[in-house]
């Protein structure tokens, strides 16, 4: 029988959107131009040639090598792409995915990434075209949703921040806005320098909508814990319990 | 059902915080984008930096070049309570360049050691015949008195130290001895009997016995020209000059030799260990401390004994700003931005909440402090209950996880909170800090998040040195310290460890976490920082209340 990876535990709406998101299953929301998706990661301008810091790796003449015959080499890495970032920010008031999310999605995922999980935060590095795709993917997948989460290369701490009364994530950049027909628009880069022209990005996720996907637990959400005086583990607090507790016998004694 | 113990102890703080109109429970609100002109210390700085400007005819502070042109305070900039306390300062006073407080704190752990009196005396009795007797010990501590500040013995047409720059500089002895205690004039004596409650200062004079010490504490302003590595040789110099004028001995004879091995080595104890090559710092520097030595240091535990609690976050206060926003934040990294993750653990009441939350459900399951078992279950019972119960707060209360706008905050008070509670409960230092690793696993889980790269790096491989018996790996919570392998760069941990190395000890009464000299020498009344109540002592600082020592206005011309 062929390995079925698990992924992750638990029969909650968390527990079945963590699964999505690190098995790559995602539904598909939104369609975010590929060029509108460059101007806003800010590494080059829509349609111009790619940065390189090698040849492409068929003039490089490479040594014989068997990892190099089992692996091929992602489209960045054969052209000699320079390493670039996207760099996400995902509001804890339910915003569908979390920086742990966002990493193993990248880390299970995309080839030749490189995810790094901070608490506001989270970025993946890659060839340039590579992370361009995987940046895209996840725009326009139900990891996000414009109004919760954003792209912010710096000044990430609005994803512990109330929202702004029109239910956007605060950024003191103000790298997104509300439009007026109801749309969110992009209008500065990862690192808020204004664009040519304003991306529309299209509808926030209602609020429900949000609860529905997200992947944070939260009391007023789904509760990891239950409540005060009355509580009640999910099965990922079973599960981690087992892992600390194997994890510190270990250190006491590694046999 | 623990329902009742939710005290909410930081709503107070909040209203101070946020105006006593806001909602409590809102999870949208208008953001005013005011800049830095909304808050009374950045425009203070505005106002200063134009003056500075004017005067040495270049450009200085300027908040507009912040974020290009975006200039802080596009949200709300709101002020700092000290928890526990009725101070409330702004976020820039408790960085500790602008906290004398802070700095004093600080300067009185690298300016102290205690040196050993009693090999002195074999000396001079055994060696040369010398009678020591208390009148000659009495003489002997006035001159050193004299001498320690800066000041000639002996020797004719020598330069010396302004009294008033080196105020602060005294030496006092204690011992576990009464009868000798007795003898000695009071005021170069730290009585332990008068210091300490009576079951405290019983445990303390068993400890000590019949050996007898110096709490010297050199000037001030020495340990802020030179450094710690400086305390035991001028205080060693001191003392070499001064037995030799108190019991009139040859300058040059051998025997000085051994006073001063004594006064450099044999009868010596820093405050911290020198590090090695990498780090660079010579003993009595922060990265040397460790945890069970700053539990010692704090003083909280011998007037406020019945509130473990108080008295573990006392020596958290201590640490974060030692630790963090001292040595992590600044001998380390050369960061600016560190005194915002350490704060969280002792402003805005937040911290105490939970740590009160989960030592009342302990105790109300267990009977008492340090009367739960010292097991592995009884962390994952209490951490798990009191990490729940502090994500729940901030979930609840969006305004204390804005205030906590980090996950590295969040995840060193939610982990804090989880582990002196164990502590607490056990009265043993090890299961606290498996409550610790737990709170952190649980936290990551929960949210999908925890703190900075550092934390994954340390806290979720941390079970795994708990208990470790390996001594490149493990050691008693109160033995590690800042140097400690796995917890050598990471800030938002070793104020808190120190914390709980005290919160099992406060959970069992104890008069001393690690070593008795250390809890006796900072009972010196004499010391300028207030070692019981380190909290109010950084609001004094950040409310411009706070004197501190070593200052040089007394020789330079008035501003």
């Amino acid at each position: 029988m062929a390995y079925k990876p698990q992924f992750y535990p638990g029969s909650t709406s968390v527990g079945i959107n963590r699964r999505k998101h690190m098995s790559g299953n995602l539904e598909k929301l939104r369609d975010i131009p590929e060029a509108d998706v460059t101007a806003i990661m800010g590494h080059r301008a829509p349609g111009a040639d790619y940065s390189s810091t090698h040849p492409p790796l068929k003039e490089m003449g490479e040594p014989d090598c068997p990892v190099r015959q089992i692996v091929a080499p992602t489209a960045g890495a054969a052209a000699g792409d320079r390493v670039r970032y996207s760099q996400w920010t995902d509001s804890m008031y339910f915003a569908p995915s979390t920086p742990y999310w966002r990493s193993y999605w990248g880390a299970i995922n995309c080839k030749g990434c490189d995810p790094g999980t901070l608490s506001g935060r989270q970025i993946i590095e890659a060839r340039e075209r590579d992370i361009e795709a995987y940046t895209k993917t996840q725009y326009d997948s139900e990891m996000t949703d414009v109004a919760l989460c954003s792209m912010r290369g710096c000044t990430v701490h609005g994803h512990s921040l109330r929202l702004e009364e029109n239910g956007m994530q605060f950024d003191m950049l103000a790298r997104t806005e509300m439009g007026k027909d109801g749309n969110v628009y992009a209008v500065k880069d990862q690192v808020g320098i204004p664009l040519d022209k304003k991306v529309n990005l299209g509808k926030p996720m209602t609020e429900a909508e949000a609860k529905k996907r997200t992947t944070i637990f939260r009391a007023d959400g789904v509760p990891m814990c239950g409540a005060v005086g009355a509580r009640k583990y999910d099965e990922a607090v079973e599960a981690l319990h087992h892992m600390w507790e194997l994890r510190s016998k270990w250190g006491f004694r590694p046999e | 059902m623990a329902v009742k113990h939710t005290k909410k102890l930081f709503i107070k703080a909040l209203n101070k915080k946020f105006g006593k109109d806001f909602d409590l429970a809102g999870q949208k609100v208008e953001y005013k984008r005011l800049g830095p002109e909304q808050n009374a210390r950045k425009r203070e700085f505005m106002e200063y930096a134009k003056k500075v400007e004017g005067k040495r005819g270049m450009t200085g502070y300027n908040p507009y070049v912040h974020a290009g042109g975006i200039p802080m305070g596009q949200r709300q900039l709101v002020p700092y309570k000290l928890s526990g306390t009725e101070y409330v300062v702004e976020g820039d006073d408790l960085h500790f360049v602008n906290n004398p407080a802070i700095q004093q704190m600080w300067d009185d752990v690298r300016r102290t050691i205690v040196v050993g009196l009693d090999m002195a005396h074999e000396v001079l009795q055994k060696r040369l015949g010398k009678e020591v007797t208390p009148e000659t010990i009495n003489n002997y501590l006035e001159i050193l008195n004299h001498a320690m500040p800066g000041a000639a013995v002996v020797q004719e047409h020598m330069v010396e130290t302004h009294p008033g720059l080196v105020d602060d500089c005294n030496v006092r002895v204690f011992t576990g001895d009464d009868a000798l205690a007795d003898e000695i004039d009071d005021q170069y004596l730290i009585d332990i009997n008068k210091m300490f409650p009576a079951e405290q200062a019983e445990a303390l004079k068993a400890a000590i016995g019949k050996t007898s010490w110096q709490a010297i504490h050199v000037p001030t302003i020495v340990v802020r020209s030179c450094d710690g590595g400086t305390t035991s040789r001028w205080s060693a110099m001191q003392l070499c000059m001064t037995f030799i004028d108190a019991y009139n001995m040859c300058a040059g004879e051998a025997a000085v030799a051994d006073l001063a091995y004594a006064a450099k080595h044999a009868a010596v104890l820093q405050m911290s260990e020198m590090l090695p090559a990498r780090r660079a710092r010579g003993p009595n520097n922060p990265g040397g401390l460790s945890f069970g030595f700053l539990a010692d240091m704090v003083q909280t535990s011998r007037v406020a004994a019945a509130d473990p609690v108080k008295v573990s976050l006392n020596v958290v206060a201590a640490g974060a700003a030692l630790y963090d926003q001292i040595w992590l934040g600044s001998y380390m990294s050369g960061g600016v931005g560190f005194t915002q993750y350490a704060t969280a653990a002792y402003t805005n009441d937040i911290l105490d909440d939970f740590c009160y939350y989960g030592v009342d459900f302990a105790v109300d399951k267990f009977g008492g402090f340090a009367k739960a078992p010292k097991t592995l279950d009884l962390a994952k019972e209490l951490a798990t209950e009191v990490n729940a119960y502090g994500m729940e707060q901030y979930e609840l209360f969006p305004t204390v996880l804005e205030d906590h706008f980090g996950g590295s905050q969040r995840a060193s008070v939610l982990a804090a909170a989880s582990a002196i509670t164990s502590a607490i409960a056990s009265g043993h230092s090890q299961v606290g800090l498996a409550g610790w690793y737990l709170s952190m696993l649980l936290h990551k889980e929960g949210w999908g998040r925890l703190g900075f790269f550092g934390y994954d790096l340390q806290d979720q491989c941390g079970p795994t040195n708990v208990f470790s018996y390996q001594s490149d790996e493990g050691a008693p919570l109160e033995l590690r310290g800042a140097n400690y392998p796995n917890y050598a760069m990471n800030v938002g941990h070793q104020g808190e460890y120190a914390g709980i190395s005290s919160a099992a000890h406060a959970g069992r009464m104890d008069a001393f976490a690690c070593n008795p000299l250390i809890k006796v020498c900072f009972a010196n009344p004499g010391m300028v920082f207030d070692w019981a109540d380190i909290r109010a002592c950084f609001g004094k600082g950040g409310a411009r209340e706070f004197r501190a020592a070593g200052e040089r206005s007394l020789v330079m011309p008035a501003v």
